[in-house]
């Protein structure tokens, strides 16, 4: 009852999903919720690991209270400080008065920001290197500092092998029931969803990915629990190489991504034409989609994911076409690089719009790399386009193939 | 620590120098003096398993350390400068890029080879217009199907002509600069690969050095060496570790030379007492030993570092700078204490004198190497990228890029055609070859295109005429195709149309307008004739003439030929793909606070550092400009292997 799901013999979870959420961070899109988790370690000690958005509390308080079932809670270890987190801090706080909050110092400065008044004699910092015993559960802290925010520490229970892993693993979607990613098709029903949150919220961080990456490395891990999505258990080396390519800008297919900007459709037309032609070149992975139209954080899941992009758009008044811009701001914000990158360009009077992307991908986003066949189209394609659009196809597909080759040759 | 070789690199050099002193030395002086290669003594190192020292026994190599490679290049040129050089080429300049960037099979194929001493190994990147700047390359290398081929120059290459394996730099995009350099490795003997007579030189004369010359010289595709466009990056990662080889060089001809005064000192007796014995001599000598103990602890230090993966180019470039500035002094110093005897042939401190010169000369000049190590230091001047409003700087250069841009001034228009299609004929076209008139433009090698300027539909028929005696087949700007109608849609040339890239392209009463041009600027050579002065296309070509087209068009057709052409050849289309980019050759650093990355590029203006400086020479005070957070908490980038 409750919703409550045991991840041990000693941990529950006890967070929660949230479906009345329309956009996470106030920006993404999550027709599939979000799950806010939190887990109960009940020990010699008891430990409240994490907590919740504001949104989902009344049931959370509940939960563990019905888990504690009667005993006090000892602890409360924060490894994020942001408010999908720790909305509920104060409040658990207020109701076990003697519970003493772990956490990274600068995590407490952030607490302090957000106007918790947690008594200093209640707060307990920790630090790499750090370690504490619940009973038989010894947690060892390790700094994760930009796996999201700079404050983040996750970790590892050196008893049975959890790590807490703090956002890394996390995905959009709620979990509805189901707790582990074994329990659900994960590849065919949640991996873009996890694609989706780790390249929009971590996407930029990578290098920081890379650097805890290398520290789990050493770890005997046996089950990953994260603050959002489903808990790892099995196959873990599945998520773990699925983050090192995100994290390291290497993509996960060798295919083409187009994305167009059109107003009355002869751009799209364009784009079709070309994502058809690739296709019959041999490169079958082809999606393609509208930038009006699509929400830009699967545009960057999708840059993520292929290694491939082409960009297709129209010139605006002298300028890029204004929702395009604003996916490629997107992307260099994101960090997103080592992309092979197509350019259609579409204007009628003054077509300068592929120079302005060709540049911004030159001068302001690293490694990537334009291809030199551009097509320029003048309001709608003719009969003269034809070589220029079979000249950027072909470099395309050959493209594809030569880095497909190169890595089989990396090995 | 204590800074000290081991016991092991001790013996190994016992080893080389009883070699050196026992099979090397009696010969010395004749190698010098006869300009003459030792391959009975190179055959020798290989036998003793010395020509791949640092490699791994996988790889045929010794498996040591690269302190052990430049112990045994200093006790050879201890003996020998000329040898020490042999070794030093081929080790570090012909082996390691191949063990660096090869693949499995080529490093089967030609590491294991030169690491067990079988094959010898080279490295050709200098040409005449090529020194210290190697963006200057102009041996080209163009993929033809399976083989690159390769055509062009090197000077002044080591271990040529007698190495088996060469290393070769040519440029595989055009007009890229360095980025479209590509490294192959080439074998002697291959069809059109030929070699100059060694080169006379001053010193290190039993090395020899000749010129290597690619006449349509067919690379298969697989002995690209990485990717391309990675060539500069080889060959500059290549020249850091071969600065460890001169370096070493330097410290073992200074050496011997030091040796050799401090022997001569104890024993030449004047004013009645060794000349040791005054202090102007002893001073000297005090002065050499110092030197070069500083000199090799410079040298082992930048083995040490590349051995153990670390950066190391600007220590390699100290101690190549300051071993070779020092072997000079220490030279000329050895050869003084020898009075006359010195100045004499046959004395070892006459040769030494002559071969240390090289060493502030090859693998960068000794100021380039102040260049390395300077920039690291002090960062330089903010690159123009940016003009101060953020706003991007105009490029300078035409549309077309660079181009000849000759303009033919003459008092008729028939001297203007006469001397132009002279300058084509020698430029060699010849026009009495040719393609249809209709020949679809991507696959046509020449192209007569006209603009508005044509006037009207009458002067088509003479445009015809004109591409037809050109053996050319005939185009037009987009006015002339989409509200002219004078020529079908896909027949006009610019981005939006079609894309030229064939060899001629003759421009009548075209302006030039930006999207025009853009579709010629892949075109071999352009030719415009135009009665406005000042229209852009005069910017854009390689040959104009200024004058009426009603004139011009019938006097040309004349000067071409009006007889019925021969078909034309097959047009050979370059693929001009971009190589792709690379990884900063720095370190590229985040910070643990807020995410914040050092660009060096940039530097950081509040914090008073210069763009260039790279974050390993930031101040240890540096704190991040965000969030204050210290240097030290910062974390390196990494970047894909294939971007390295
Ligand atoms: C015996 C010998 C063997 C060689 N072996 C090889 C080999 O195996 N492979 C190979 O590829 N090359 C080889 N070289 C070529 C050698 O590396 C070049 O000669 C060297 O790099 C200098 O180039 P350069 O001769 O064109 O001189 P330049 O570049 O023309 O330099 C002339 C002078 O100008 C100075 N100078 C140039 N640019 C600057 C600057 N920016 N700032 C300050 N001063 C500057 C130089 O320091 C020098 O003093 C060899 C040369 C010799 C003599
Ligand atoms: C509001 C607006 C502004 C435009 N600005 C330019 C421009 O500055 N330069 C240009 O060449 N074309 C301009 N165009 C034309 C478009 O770039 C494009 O050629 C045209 O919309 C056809 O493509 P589509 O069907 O894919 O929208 C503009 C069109 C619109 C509606
Ligand atoms: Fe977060
Ligand atoms: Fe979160």
């Amino acid at each position: 009852m409750y919703n409550i799901r045991k991840i041990t013999d000693d941990l529950y979870f006890v967070g929660g999903n949230d479906h009345r959420l329309e956009l996470f961070e106030n920006m993404f899109p999550i027709p599939d919720g979000v799950s806010y988790n939190s887990y109960l370690l009940m020990d010699e000690k008891t430990v409240l690991i994490d907590s919740v958005d504001w949104a989902i509390t009344r049931d959370y308080l509940r939960k563990i209270e019905i888990v504690l079932d009667g005993r006090d809670l000892d602890y409360m270890l924060i490894h994020h400080m942001e408010p999908d987190h720790c909305g509920a801090i104060e409040e658990v706080c207020l109701r076990y008065p003697k519970l003493s909050i772990i956490s990274s110092e600068q995590a407490f400065d952030i607490m302090r920001q957000i106007g918790y008044d947690i008594p200093e004699d209640r707060l307990i910092k920790v630090k790499e290197g750090d370690t504490m015993s619940f009973g038989k559960h010894t947690f060892a802290f390790v700094e994760a500092p930009m796996v999201h925010w700079p404050e983040v520490i996750m970790s590892f229970d050196t008893y049975d092998g959890t790590l807490f892993s703090s956002d890394g693993f996390g995905s959009f979607g709620a979990i509805d029931g189901k707790m582990f990613a074994d329990e659900v098709d994960f590849e065919r029903d949640w991996l873009d969803e996890a694609r989706r949150y780790y390249t929009n919220i971590v996407g930029k961080y990578g290098p920081f990915v890379q650097d805890v990456l290398k520290k789990a490395s050493g770890l005997p891990i046996q089950r990953i629990c994260p603050l959002h999505g489903l808990v790892w258990r099995e196959n873990l080396g599945y998520i773990l190489e699925k983050y090192d390519k995100w994290s390291s800008y290497e993509p996960e297919a060798h295919g083409v991504l187009i994305v167009y900007a059109t107003m009355y459709g002869n751009t799209e037309n364009a784009s079709q034409e070309l994502a058809n032609d690739i296709v019959q070149k041999g490169v079958k992975d082809v999606k393609v989609y509208d930038v009006s139209s699509t929400p830009v954080s699967q545009l960057i899941a999708e840059s993520f994911k292929y290694s491939h992009i082409v960009i297709a758009c129209v010139t605006y008044n002298l300028g890029i076409y204004p929702p395009m811009k604003n996916f490629l701001m997107d992307m260099q914000a994101l960090n997103l690089q080592n992309r092979t990158i197509g350019i259609v360009e579409n204007g009628t009077w003054a077509c300068n719009v592929g120079d302005l992307i060709e540049e911004f991908f030159d001068e302001e986003m690293k490694l990537m790399d334009v291809l030199s066949d551009r097509v320029t189209i003048n309001t709608s394609l003719n009969i003269g386009n034809r070589n220029d659009m079979d000249a950027l196809a072909d470099s395309i597909v050959e493209s594809v193939n030569n880095l497909k080759e190169l890595k089989a040759k990396q090995g | 620590m204590l800074y000290q070789t081991t016991k092991d690199h001790e013996s190994l050099r016992q080893a080389i120098r009883e070699f050196a002193e026992n099979e090397i030395k009696p010969i010395a002086f004749a190698l010098d003096q006869n300009n003459e290669f030792p391959d009975e003594i190179v055959k020798k190192i290989g036998e003793n398993n010395w020509m791949g020292l640092p490699y791994s026994k996988k790889d045929g190599g010794a498996g040591l350390d690269v302190i052990s490679y430049a112990i045994a290049v200093e006790e050879l040129s201890r003996v020998d400068g000329g040898v020490g050089v042999i070794l030093s080429a081929h080790t570090s300049l012909g082996a390691y890029p191949v063990e660096a960037y090869g693949t499995k099979e080529q490093k089967e194929k030609y590491l294991v080879p030169m690491a067990k001493g079988e094959k010898i190994g080279a490295f050709g990147l200098t040409e005449t217009e090529a020194g210290s700047d190697a963006s200057g390359t102009q041996t080209t290398a163009i993929l033809e199907g399976d083989h690159y081929i390769l055509n062009g120059s090197k000077i002044f290459i080591t271990n040529a002509p007698k190495a088996d394996i060469y290393i070769v730099f040519a440029v595989t995009t055009p007009d890229i600069g360095t980025h479209g350099i590509s490294a192959f490795i080439v074998e002697k003997g291959w069809e059109g690969f030929t070699f100059s007579d060694p080169y006379d030189k001053l010193g290190i004369r039993s090395s020899t050095t000749a010129e290597l010359h690619f006449n349509n010289v067919k690379v298969p595709k697989e002995n690209l060496l990485g990717q391309e466009g990675q060539g500069f990056r080889i060959a500059m990662q290549t020249l850091d570790g071969g600065r460890i080889g001169i370096a070493a060089q330097a410290l073992g001809i200074a050496q011997g030379a030091y040796e050799a005064a401090l022997k001569y000192a104890r024993e030449r007796i004047q004013f009645g007492r060794p000349i040791a014995q005054q202090q102007s001599i002893a001073f000297k000598i005090s002065d050499m030993a110092t030197q070069l103990r500083a000199a090799r602890f410079l040298v082992y230090s930048a083995a040490e570092m590349k051995h153990n993966e670390l950066r190391y180019s600007v220590e390699a470039a100290m101690a190549k700078q300051y071993a070779s500035d020092v072997c000079m002094k220490i030279v000329d110093d050895a050869l003084q204490i020898h009075g006359g005897s010195g100045y004499m042939k046959g004395m070892d401190v006459e040769r030494f004198y002559r071969d240390a010169k090289i060493t502030t000369i090859y693998e960068g000049t000794n100021e380039i190497q102040r260049l390395v190590i300077s920039a690291n230091l002090i960062g330089r001047m903010p690159k123009s990228k940016k003009s101060a409003g953020g706003v991007a700087a105009k490029k300078a250069e035409p549309i077309t890029g660079v181009r000849k841009r000759e303009m033919i001034q003459t008092d008729t228009a028939q001297e203007a055609v006469d001397i132009l299609v002279e300058n084509l004929k020698k430029d060699g076209f010849d026009f009495t070859v040719g393609i249809d008139l209709n020949t679809p433009i991507v696959d046509s090698d020449r192209v007569v295109s006209v603009g508005k300027g044509i006037g009207s539909e009458d002067n088509m028929e003479l445009a015809k005429q004109l591409a037809h005696a050109a053996g050319a087949s005939i185009g037009a700007s987009r006015p002339v195709a989409e509200s002219m109608y004078l020529l079908p849609l896909e027949r006009y040339i610019g981005m939006s149309g079609q894309k030229f890239k064939g060899n001629l392209y003759i421009a009548l009463g075209i302006s030039g307008a930006v999207q025009h041009l853009k579709g010629i600027k892949d075109a071999g050579t352009i030719v415009a004739i135009n009665n406005n002065p000042g229209s852009a296309i005069f910017k854009n070509c390689d040959y104009g003439i200024v004058g009426d087209l009603n004139e011009i068009m019938p006097l040309l057709i004349e000067a071409f030929g009006t007889e019925e052409k021969k078909p034309a050849p097959p047009m050979k289309r370059i693929r001009k793909a971009k190589p792709r980019k690379l990884a900063p050759a720095y370190g590229v650093y985040v910070c643990t606070g807020c995410g914040y990355e050092y660009d060096p590029e940039l530097g950081d203006p509040e914090g008073e550092i210069d763009p260039g400086l790279t974050f390993e020479n930031l101040p240890d005070n540096w704190e991040c400009p965000e969030c204050q957070t210290v240097k030290a908490d910062f974390i390196e980038e990494k970047y894909p292997a294939d971007r390295q």
